[in-house]
């Protein structure tokens, strides 16, 4: 029996070693490899010494940390309120809100540049209401906080609401029947059920910011640059395969630490449960 | 006014405006686009067209790529599914009911696909393409697709089939049915919920995917997400509009026809294990 589960296993975790394992364990090695064949960390110096790739680094961080902080932040008030409010406005909420997750991100983007370009849409109505110009949003960092608002909220919005859903009512009554407060309530029953999937939320928003090509290739500011589309120029435009492998690497440094958390707390959840 | 609004009450109004917010942020760029995508004259700053048309329609399938790169998209995202029921199925059959060493180490390493961002990890396997040789080729494309599913496609039918009740399956071999006939007539018709968002899922984000194609599929093989970004910076907008539209449309039909089976838990049993 037990062989038959790891030849049932096998196909699928092969395709993971060739399609991931082995790739990182490549690029990796070409990412240490210098002009004359040898092997130094000549690429990454170069990214930390080249002054637009300090500000691409530096710009991606920022537009990064704003993003995730708003994304929780906003999710977790409406998955909160889908979960402790009921009524008509928590219903249709309820049946819209995962529709962005399934749209495609270029459609997405495309949208938003037509909505808030000039000239867009909103500009459009402000002026009909008597409001005046309106600032410029996108092609710079707004608009890529924007898209990512736009990509991330509804997806977190949906794994803390399935965590939420899993706080016990009964948990909530006997939390109002000792007197705690709202504060309270939430620091101590709510958010210690619930931060594991904030973990998990908060690694994915992060990676998925970080790594993001689409929003900023399309409505970034053409200086500086998310880290995603620095690395498809650097691959794709001057093919330089070790700079782009030194910068994919990097990347994946920015993450380890959020990674490692969130498999962590993964195989704990699983070790609990056998 | 001021009776009516208090006789309402402050909360339900706040309540009132957020929503409003919510559905203009998160709706308003596909509103926008589906409005252009009718437009025959639309002049700055009218919020509204005062022309009508569908010839933009006629103008987007003229075009000799873009049909083109509809039936391509389709293609790929058919072999992409096909290929992940046929590997990740029995892989999820297995994590669910057999008992085998190491176990716990496959069913993690699914996480190493979401455990690096995005673009990085495309470059790490676009450099090992390039070596391979399978840049610019079908299973090149359809490689890259099957990275980004594997792991739901993997996890989402593993919590459908640990929620399979095992007493059901051993009644039904009491009664003397063979492990092959209990899993046809019992495990997988209640599996089935789960296996078919995983699919939909799957076939959505194949269609989807423009990142990855853009490194490794590049000049061959345009997908729909790719032939968009050329729309974006060559066409009008109306044109675009008219293909966002069509990209958008499986998404949606598949979505209403799967939309009973689509929730939020069974969504996020693919990002974490429960």
């Amino acid at each position: 029996m037990g062989i038959l589960g790891v030849l049932l296993v096998i196909p699928s975790f092969l395709l993971l070693f060739v399609t991931v394992v082995v790739p990182i364990v490549v690029s990796f090695k070409e990412s240490l490899s210098n002009k004359e064949g040898g092997y130094d960390l000549s690429n990454y110096k170069f990214l930390f010494t080249d002054k637009l790739m300090r500000a691409n680094i530096i710009f991606s961080l920022e537009v990064t940390v704003v993003s995730v902080v708003i994304v929780l932040i906003v999710s977790y008030a409406l998955a909160a309120y889908m979960r402790f409010n009921d009524g008509k406005i928590v219903k249709w909420i309820r049946n819209m809100y995962m529709i962005p997750i399934f749209i495609p991100s270029v459609i997405a983007t495309y949208g938003l540049i037509q909505l808030l370009g000039n000239h867009g849409w909103v500009s459009r109505w402000v002026l009909l209401l008597g409001g005046g110009d309106i600032p410029r949003m996108i092609f710079d960092m707004k608009g890529i906080i924007i898209a990512n608002l736009w990509f991330n909220i509804p997806f977190t919005t949906m794994l803390l609401g399935s965590a939420l859903s899993g706080v016990p009512n009964a948990v909530i009554e006997s939390a109002k029947d000792v007197g705690a407060g709202k504060l309270r309530m939430f620091t101590q029953f709510i958010l210690p059920l619930t931060y594991k999937t904030l973990l998990v939320a908060v690694t994915f928003v992060f990676m998925g910011v970080i790594g993001s090509f689409t929003a900023p290739f399309l409505l970034g500011p053409n200086a500086p640059q998310m880290l995603g589309v620095s690395m498809e120029q650097i691959f794709g435009v001057f093919q330089e395969k070790q700079q782009a492998s030194a910068l994919a690497f990097f990347t994946f440094l920015l993450c380890s630490f959020m990674g490692y958390f969130y498999i962590r707390s993964m195989v704990k959840e699983e070790g609990a449960r056998s | 006014m001021r009776w009516y609004l208090k006789a309402l009450g402050t909360r339900k109004i706040i309540e009132f405006i957020v929503l409003v917010i919510f559905v203009i942020f998160f709706l308003g760029p596909l509103l926008n686009l589906a409005i252009l995508a009718f437009t025959g004259k639309w002049n700055y700053p009218d919020v509204l067209p005062h022309q009508w048309s569908m010839k933009w329609w006629t103008f987007v399938f003229k075009q000799e790529d873009i049909p083109q790169s509809i039936g391509l998209s389709f293609m790929i995202a058919a072999i992409v599914t096909g290929l992940s029921i046929l590997i990740c199925i029995p892989a999820a059959y297995a994590f669910a009911r057999i008992r085998f060493p190491l176990s716990r180490f496959f069913l993690f390493s699914f996480l190493l696909t979401h455990a690096f961002p995005k673009m990085g990890l495309y470059v790490s396997i676009a450099v090992l393409f390039y070596k391979l040789g399978l840049m610019n080729t079908l299973l090149g494309v359809v490689l890259i697709h099957m990275i980004n599913v594997l792991m739901f496609m993997t996890w989402i039918p593993t919590a459908a089939f640990r929620n399979v009740h095992k007493a059901q399956e051993e009644s039904a071999r009491d009664v003397g049915a063979g492990p092959f006939r209990v899993f046809l007539k019992i495990t997988l018709p209640m599996a089935l919920p789960g296996i078919i968002v995983a699919s939909i899922f799957t076939f959505l984000n194949s269609l989807d995917e423009a990142q990855g194609t853009f490194l490794v599929g590049i000049p061959n093989y345009k997908t729909m997400p790719i032939v968009m970004y050329s729309i974006i910076s060559d066409y009008p907008a109306y044109a675009g509009a008219v293909f966002s539209i069509i990209l958008t449309a499986p998404t949606i039909i598949l979505l209403l026809a799967a939309k009973r089976f689509v929730s939020a838990d069974v969504m996020s049993s693919g990002f974490q294990l429960k």
